[in-house]
């Protein structure tokens, strides 16, 4: 099957790229190639990966999310705000995080398939709404003092961190969902040919809708992961978040043309930019090198990639 | 109900004059007439999410309301330094008879000073200075801050021993004097190392991270960990006792925020250096008072920072 060989070719190339980065980082560092270093750039890519798998559905459908950063950091004030120890239980502060992405999610997705606006504009005006709400709920400041049920989110369980649990779960389900799902395939359908799908009968506007509302819903995870994660729910977190998400699953070789793209593509992407980061974190690389650098080895990775996809 | 394009398009512009209309009424309110005699003081915060700045304004907002015959308005530059000049132009065009400006930056928000200056009307800058002068600044000085923290590790360490540092924003005033403050101390005990430094952007969820990269990279070799402030120290805080490694390591931050408190409190973090927010905050409304008054007022007020341990805690806690 063509779309196979091309998924084979696009894959290898990630993973030579990878191989290639963890290479040189084992030769140039001797703490990169560890167990320890591995749970730890585990840990450091869950939140990433989470979102990223979550805009993987978004941009296959050929639409974009910007304010998956935004959405973070309101699902994070919403979820700290309930977590106060001995106020709820530790399932109602999950469960309103969990809402608030969604609820921004189905907003994005109704305005754009009700309100025939552009993605693209929808979400960058989700991005400063949902921004200014978190301000607007937290009074500005981190909201604290959240109970230890929640945090020991951020723990282990079985001796691996919970929120890399969090993502590897989210990764396979939406992986199996995306192959065997009728609702999967008319997903890529919508994306490859919004006309031919309609006239072949796929619901479009619904299977958008779902799109936006489970990345709002995986964004509101994430936002609840990094509240467990620095115990605060921190109005100002998640700055531009959406960039290092969108440049994952783009590095993994979906389109953002839509109708292209794989989740497996998507966590090669989602580790390539942490191990990155990460290694030159090792390094000991100034952060001023360690963004010239990222930014060369991402558009680096995407050519290399494209170049062999065509051949 | 189908929406059409041209509906939506209605729907949104119906949506949008009553939410202006809204605001043109919320405005008005605010807008109150000014009395005749009464100094209007136009206030611009750096950023309300930030912990610390956040206490400054509200000692701000909260003492200005103290004093008869002064009205203050407050705005959110959010750590925007575009956004903070185009609330200064605003005030400048209210024609208000101070200004108290918490600038975003050393070199950035020197032109949003210089645009005031030349309007002519009173300045005090607070808590972080920029190249041009304001008509007073109250502040601390940041290299005191950066200067006695570092004492602190030296004094822990006994002059010997490996020490991390995590940068704030890298130019801000308060990162380069804090920075500086430090290499003093690394200059006058030879036994200290800095093993790595970098930059965490004054944010927790960076520090963290980086921390955890650091424990990767130098664990073993470090026993202190330096943060330019508490939000990053908290961060390295949380990383650090993760990896069960708390114990080994010293951990200060600056800026005695509420939770750093807390943990000092609790024997999770060694130290903080308390910067008096309260201070700066009635400070920087009296000299603008004055300035308003055209009645004489120090160039400069400098607020001292204090280091808080376990021993000395109960007196900041309120």
């Amino acid at each position: 099957m063509h779309t196979l060989d091309r998924n084979l070719l696009h894959r290898f190339g990630l993973l030579l790229v990878i191989f290639i980065v963890g290479l040189a980082l084992s030769l140039l560092t001797d703490t990169f190639l560890s167990v320890a270093n591995f749970t730890n750039v585990a840990r450091q890519i869950s939140i990433n990966g989470i979102l990223a798998v979550g805009v993987t559905f978004v941009l296959l459908t050929a639409g974009v999310d910007l304010s998956l950063g935004s959405v973070v950091a309101l699902s994070g004030v919403a979820c700290a705000t309930f977590a106060h120890p001995g106020e709820h239980s530790v399932f109602v502060p999950i469960a309103v995080g969990l809402f608030t992405g969604a609820a921004c999610g189905l907003v994005n997705g109704v305005l754009v398939t009700r309100g025939g606006v552009a993605p693209f504009i929808v979400t960058l005006g989700m991005m400063t709404i949902a921004r200014g709400l978190a301000l607007i709920f937290s009074g500005g400041r981190p909201v604290a003092n959240m109970s230890n049920e929640l945090t020991a989110l951020a723990g282990d369980l079985f001796g691996i961190p919970i929120p890399v649990l969090c993502f590897a779960g989210v990764a396979a389900a939406a992986w199996f969902f995306l192959r065997n799902f009728r609702l999967g395939r008319h997903i890529y359908a919508v994306g490859g040919n919004e006309n031919a799908a309609r006239a072949a009968g796929v619901p479009v506007e619904k299977v958008k809708l779902f799109a936006y509302g489970l990345c709002g819903l995986l964004t509101g995870l994430a936002g609840v992961v990094l509240a467990a994660r620095i115990t605060t729910g921190q109005p100002n977190a998640g700055q531009a978040y959406e960039l290092d998400a969108i440049a994952a699953v783009v590095i993994g070789g979906t389109s953002l043309a839509g109708g292209v793209g794989t989740i497996t593509g998507t966590l090669l992407g989602v580790l390539l930019i942490g191990v990155i980061n990460n290694g030159l974190d090792l390094m000991g690389v100034s952060s001023y090198y360690q963004a010239v650098i990222k930014g060369v080895i991402i558009v680096g990775a995407v050519w290399l990639d494209r170049r062999q996809a065509r051949s | 109900m189908r929406l059409t394009p041209r509906k939506a398009v209605t729907a949104l512009l119906a949506f949008c004059s009553l939410a202006l209309s809204v605001a043109l009424v919320s405005g008005c309110k605010k807008a109150a007439p000014r009395k005749e005699g009464e100094i209007l003081i136009g206030f611009s915060s750096r950023d309300l999410s930030a912990e610390y700045t956040a206490k400054l304004s509200e000692a701000v907002v909260d003492y200005a309301k103290t004093k008869s015959g002064v009205k203050l308005v407050m705005v959110d530059a959010q750590s925007d330094v575009q956004k903070q000049f185009g609330q200064v132009e605003n005030f400048i065009a209210q024609k208000v008879d101070a200004i108290i400006l918490n600038p975003c930056e050393l070199e950035a928000s020197t032109p949003a000073v210089d645009r005031i200056k030349t309007a002519g009307i009173p300045l005090v800058l607070v808590n972080q200075v920029t190249k041009s002068a304001g008509d007073s600044y109250i502040g601390s000085n940041d290299f005191d801050a950066g200067r006695i923290a570092m004492e602190a590790v030296a004094q822990k360490l006994n002059g010997q021993g490996g020490v991390l540092m995590l940068h704030g924003i890298m130019g801000t005033s308060a990162q380069l004097q804090r920075e500086a403050g430090a290499r003093e101390i690394f200059a006058k005990y030879p036994g200290l190392k800095l093993v790595d430094h970098q930059t965490a952007s004054w944010d927790r969820a960076k520090a963290m991270a980086l921390t955890e990269n650091w424990i990767q990279a130098h664990q073993g070799k470090f026993s202190a960990i330096f943060a330019h402030n508490d939000e990053m120290a908290m961060g390295a805080l949380l990383a650090l006792e993760r990896a069960g490694l708390k114990k080994d390591v010293y951990v200060i931050g600056i800026d005695a925020i509420a939770q750093a408190l807390t943990a000092v409190k609790e024997g999770r973090l060694d130290a903080t250096v308390f910067q008096d927010a309260v201070g700066q905050g009635k400070g920087s409304v009296d000299a603008a008072i004055l300035l308003a008054k055209k009645q004489p007022c120090p160039k400069e007020t400098m607020i001292p920072f204090q280091l808080i341990t376990r021993e000395n805690l109960s007196q900041f806690l309120k």
